[in-house]
């Protein structure tokens, strides 16, 4: 085993939660990096706690790499961070009493650093991002349509992404097939083939639904993390 | 039917006055204008007040919207430094120019226009800073089109005319989730759909001074690109007597912005 990748996402201010999953870590062999894919907040609870924790990590901890995600960016957007615009996709969704409960759950003195999170990582040929290339926000599941998964790996150029917005875990695969295009303009007419790339697409999951993915075999597993000496989980090559 | 499509007139009152010419002479009375009445060019409030006059469908450019909106284009949407130093003396130099009314015109102007299943966009569907390039990823292509429930895309913001037809598309997926023992594999069959790039009146970069345009038969779906010879010299000799930079004409008057093509056909300004 070359590396092994923990991906997590969803905790939303629940410190129980990743401290589970830093257990489970503990007991995997192999796990040399922990990437949480944003939604470190939420409006259920108090987050400052597993912010203090995400940002000053307990000896034994796996450090954990950190990008923000939907929840940030409304939160940030609302507390004047992203320019004039505010949490109107939360406003819309949820109503003015969400926004507010949001801003309650996450002390001030955390803004600027979930304010300095970057929107995604690319590790070799894998994006890491919350929502997509297109937005934070975008809902990729295992029903999107492949020209649109297809679509957002393309604008990365990378063979993996890696998503964690919808909360689902799936591994989706684009396998093969084709189109045809013809380009007639002042100059004259050609044609052009082209394949399309095997490429994948993997939800991550949320809060206690993580996965873990071997970079050298690229197999991918989703597990839950649990009290129990060992986490649930399944393996997909 | 018969309907013209011009697109990034760029306040070139000439090349503007011989497209309309070119169109009523062939009897067409439905024009679509995909935007960027302004920039660039010296006449931009006597283009703007062309179309108002002929109340041509009109949808709203990205220079139209950051004449409106303040420079909204960040630095990558240029190809050079100086492109760019270039660009912000010009919107300078238009919004100066440009009458309140005129500004006003430009806000109302809506970023899309639909008529059945033919979409007319500036940009793309995403955004008026998008550039649907003729080689770009035919699949990527293909999504704008269809996201957009279109079977037809109108565009310019390139200022090279094309039309280009996806077809015979498929993509095979295998799905695999926490919740399923087995794989489950699938093909989708894409559909075929159509972009229209209507190239440029008013600053051509496909290789020569005319302006272009495309027109469209609604019922047989066929289309053919235009090109239409305009006074070049005229447009250019307002452009420095403007005090616009001499560059402008240059390129005008060579009919290709050399080494000023936007290469990445998926950027889209997020600023």
């Amino acid at each position: 085993m070359i590396e092994r990748w923990a991906l997590v996402s969803g905790l939303r201010g629940d410190l129980e939660t990743y401290d589970l999953i830093q257990r489970d870590l503990k007991k995997t062999r192999g796990v040399t990096a922990l990437f949480v894919l944003g939604d470190l907040v939420g409006l259920e609870r108090n987050c400052d706690a597993l912010l203090d924790r995400l940002r000053n990590p307990h000896r034994g901890d796996l450090k954990p790499d950190c990008i923000y995600g939907w929840w940030e960016e409304q939160l940030l957007a609302e507390r004047g961070f992203r320019g004039e615009r505010k949490a109107d996709a939360l406003r819309l969704s949820q109503g003015e009493d969400a926004v507010s409960a949001l801003l309650n759950t996450v002390n001030p003195s955390h803004l600027k650093w979930l304010a300095s999170l970057q929107f995604g990582f690319i590790e070799l040929d894998c994006a890491l991002i919350h929502g997509s290339s297109s937005d934070v926000g975008d809902n990729l599941t295992s029903e999107t349509s492949p020209l649109i998964l297809l679509d957002r790996l393309t604008r990365l150029n990378v063979n993996r992404l890696f998503t964690a917005r919808s909360t689902k875990q799936f591994h989706l695969e684009l396998t093969g097939g084709g189109i045809n295009s013809q380009v007639k303009d002042l100059n004259g007419k050609r044609e052009q083939q082209q394949e399309v790339p095997k490429r994948s697409v993997i939800g991550i999951g949320a809060g206690l639904n993580y996965t873990l993915y071997d970079v050298g075999s690229d197999k991918t597993h989703f597990l839950t993390a649990s009290s129990t000496t060992n986490p649930k989980g399944k393996g997909f090559a | 039917m018969n309907h013209a499509i011009i697109s990034c007139l760029h306040a070139n009152l000439p090349a503007v006055e011989a497209v309309l010419n070119d169109i009523d002479r062939q009897g067409i009375d439905t024009i679509t204008c995909l935007g960027d009445l302004v920039g660039y060019g010296p006449q931009p409030n006597e283009v703007v007040e062309l179309i108002r006059k002929r109340d041509i469908a009109t949808c709203q450019g990205c220079w139209d919207e950051d004449i409106i909106d303040g420079l909204n284009a960040c630095e990558c949407s240029y190809p050079s430094q100086l492109a760019e130093r270039r660009g912000h003396l010009a919107h300078q130099w238009t919004d100066d120019q440009l009458t309140d009314e005129n500004k006003s015109f430009l806000a109302s102007l809506p970023t899309s226009l639909r008529r059945d299943r033919l979409l007319f966009v500036h940009g793309s569907p995403n955004s008026q800073h998008e550039y649907l390039l003729p080689d770009m990823d035919a699949f990527a292509a293909l999504e704008r089109v269809e996201t957009a429930g279109a079977d037809i895309l109108f565009c310019g913001h390139t200022h090279q005319p094309y039309v280009r037809e996806l077809r015979d598309g498929s993509i095979r997926v295998r799905l695999q989730n926490a919740d399923h023992d087995c794989d489950q594999g699938e093909e989708l069959t894409l559909p075929m759909r159509k972009i229209v790039n209507a190239g440029s009146v008013g600053e051509p970069r496909h290789g020569s001074t005319n302006a272009t345009y495309v027109i469209h038969n609604d019922t047989t779906d066929e289309i053919e690109i235009k090109e239409v010879p305009y006074d070049v010299g005229r447009t250019c000799q307002a452009i420095v007597e403007a005090g616009l930079p001499k560059v402008f004409a240059w390129r005008l008057s060579h009919g290709f912005e050399f080494a000023e093509q936007a290469e990445d056909a998926s950027h889209v300004c997020e600023r």
